[in-house]
């Protein structure tokens, strides 16, 4: 059985932002919801200041708390070691949220697509209002934009009341895919594959550089690992001084 | 009068209570001060607060029966049917917590024994079962010892419990399960004993039997023991502000330290802890009735604050991706919803409780009411 996971390489990463857009196509998320992120800091104090950009999602813990704390096993592990969730049998306490240290997890507040139930045009007499949009695209099912693709291993879209995450596309990893947004990175800075796989891109990626992972102290063991940095910064070299 | 009087609010309070669960369930939980980053506010904090005021009582119940301290006795009955009301409203607010609450069936269709939720929810079920009988036992024939027993035990259970459940997340340092499986029970034994006064002073009508003098000593003797329960809880109180408060450089503290100055702490500190301690510190003011009652009802309200602060200080400072944007630390107000939710649960409690004074005569055994019919 594999056991996936995903390297980021953040010297290719330009902090672009496709990997969450390509997420929320392909997963058909709400206003509000990222399954793919972001962690941005800006350091230092002008004129010697520095951006740094992480990209974040799921990080498919090995030892994920929030599967070990949620009571009706709706938060799941795969044996191929996609951390899952099924919506039918969550109860919307959040302690999943509450449990994960990355603050990966969202939860719906309210039915999602609110602004595809919109009844008022955006221009009186000249457009449709995105809800009649959404009658003539799909017969008021869904969205316009809607991945029926999706639906194969999770509900299309989740509803009111319970928590999403990021499953690493397992419906296209299923069908032999790689997860949209390691397919959707313009710079290929992100790689997935099998860790169990001799000779996987991983698995070399993984041996070539040294690799970190988010809060690592926790012993979560998260399968999402970042390496090598981009830093073209020059700098006249002394020994400083008192 | 009174009982008629109380009924009536605490029908507006269930009337304003299922508005607030329509408009909730039917419109979402924006009518909350929601956030993905502060996921459980007042409802939870409330839910708490009840759940633990009645592992309290079952304390309180099990001196005379548990332990043999038979001078007890006069304030089973009451003591017994307040837990189970208290923790009626517990669970009224827990239903208007949950997203999705009729999936609470895959709690046993799909149970996870590693999660401290899981075993919460299952000894919460025995304990309404167990309460139930026992309090059917107390109306129709006599204490039984083994119902008490075990309703002693669960609700050390259900206590410690939510100390584990609010404690386990290891990205937060501030919510110490070891801490908290000691701080919950002591205090839900401080609300158990406040209530008792509250609702026997100045609630409940004064008995002739047993005698007043009896009572006014029994009381007496509660308060003293009220107040020694609180001086401890200060005690722990003030040194997990030091420990985790002043002395610590953690980062992930920095919450705690941030909510020491918030009002919740501020009134679970002085106005929950400190203002009853000093009152039952003083014998003049101990023996009075005004002054027993205002000490539960101060600790009460402290305590219902303090669990607010509780799960306030997990949550404030943002972490990983959701803090994207936010400040260091987020601030907390509620919705006018969720202090109908409070308020939803504690009417459905006040109006089981006066059914329950009208009709079960709460103030003595079943042998007693035998005797007086």
């Amino acid at each position: 059985m594999p056991k996936y996971a995903m390297v980021i390489d953040l010297q290719s990463c330009v902090g672009c932002g496709a990997c969450s857009i390509a997420c929320k196509n392909e997963n058909n998320l709400t206003e509000g919801i990222f399954w793919s992120s972001k962690i941005t800091e800006t350091s230092g104090t002008f004129p010697n200041v520095r951006y740094h950009y992480t990209p974040t999602l799921c990080n498919h813990c090995e030892d994920a708390p929030c599967v070990r704390g949620c009571p009706t096993q709706a938060m799941h592990k795969l044996d191929n070691g996609i951390t899952m969730h099924d919506p039918k049998k969550c109860i919307g306490c959040r302690y999943c949220m509450y449990n994960c240290p990355y603050g990966v997890i969202s939860f719906n507040w309210e039915k999602p697509f609110k602004f595809w139930r919109d009844d008022k045009p955006v221009i009186k007499g000249c457009t449709p209002s995105p809800q009649e949009v959404v009658q003539k695209v799909n017969n008021g099912t869904a969205t316009p934009y809607y991945n029926p693709a999706r639906a194969e291993t999770l509900s299309g879209s989740r509803s009111k009341g319970v928590v999403e995450k990021c499953t690493f596309c397992d419906h296209r990893v299923k069908q032999g895919e790689l997860p949209y947004c390691v397919e959707a990175c313009p710079a290929d800075a992100r790689t997935f594959g099998d860790l169990e796989k001799q000779g996987s891109e991983v698995v070399f990626l993984l041996g070539k550089f040294r690799p970190y992972r988010l809060k690592e102290h926790l012993g979560t063991k998260p399968k999402v690992y970042y390496i090598r940095n981009f830093n073209p910064a020059a700098y006249e070299r002394t020994k400083g001084g008192v | 009068m009174k009982g008629r009087l109380l009924i009536g609010l605490s029908c507006l309070g269930i009337l304003i209570g299922l508005v607030t669960a329509f408009r909730v369930f039917s419109t979402g939980f924006v009518l909350y001060a929601k956030t993905d980053t502060l996921v459980w506010t007042m409802p939870l904090a409330a839910y708490i607060f009840f759940s633990l005021t009645s592992s309290g009582l079952a304390f309180v119940s099990s001196i005379p029966i548990v332990f043999g301290i038979k001078r007890y006795e006069p304030l089973e009955k009451r003591t017994v049917f307040l837990e189970l009301t208290v923790l009626m409203a517990g669970f009224v607010c827990l239903i208007m917590h949950l997203g999705s609450p009729l999936n609470v069936i895959y709690l046993l269709l799909s149970p996870n024994l590693a999660s401290p939720l899981w075993w919460l929810a299952m000894l919460y079920g025995v304990y309404l079962v167990v309460l139930l009988a026992s309090f059917w036992r107390i109306q129709t024939a006599h204490v039984s010892k083994t119902l008490s027993t075990l309703v002693f035990l669960v609700a050390i259970g259900t206590s410690t419990a939510l100390g584990w459940l609010i404690g386990m997340p290891d990205a937060r340092p501030a919510m110490n399960a070891s801490f908290l499986t000691v701080y919950f029970p002591l205090t839900a034994f401080a609300c158990g004993l406040a209530a008792v006064l509250l609702f026997s002073l100045a609630y409940a009508r004064p008995s002739a039997n047993p005698s007043s003098a009896a009572q006014e000593d029994l009381y007496n003797e509660v308060a003293k023991v009220f107040g020694i329960v609180i001086g401890v809880t200060l005690i722990l109180f003030i040194w997990r502000a030091i420990i985790g408060g002043v002395s610590s450089s953690e980062v992930e503290l920095g919450a705690f330290k941030r909510m020491m100055q918030s009002l919740s702490f501020q009134t679970e500190l002085w106005l929950g802890l400190v203002a009853p301690l000093v009152l039952m510190l003083m014998p003049s003011v101990r023996v009075t009735t005004w002054g027993k009652v205002l000490a539960s009802l101060l600790l009460l309200v402290g305590m219902f604050a303090g669990r607010l602060e509780f799960i306030l200080t997990a949550e404030i400072m943002p972490m990983g991706q959701m803090a994207e944007g936010l400040p260091e630390f987020v601030s907390y107000f509620p919705t006018i919803s969720e202090v109908f939710v409070a308020i939803f649960g504690l009417a459905v409690m006040l109006l089981l409780y006066t059914l329950g004074e009208r009709y079960f005569n709460l103030d003595g055994t079943h042998e007693q009411s035998e005797a007086g019919t």
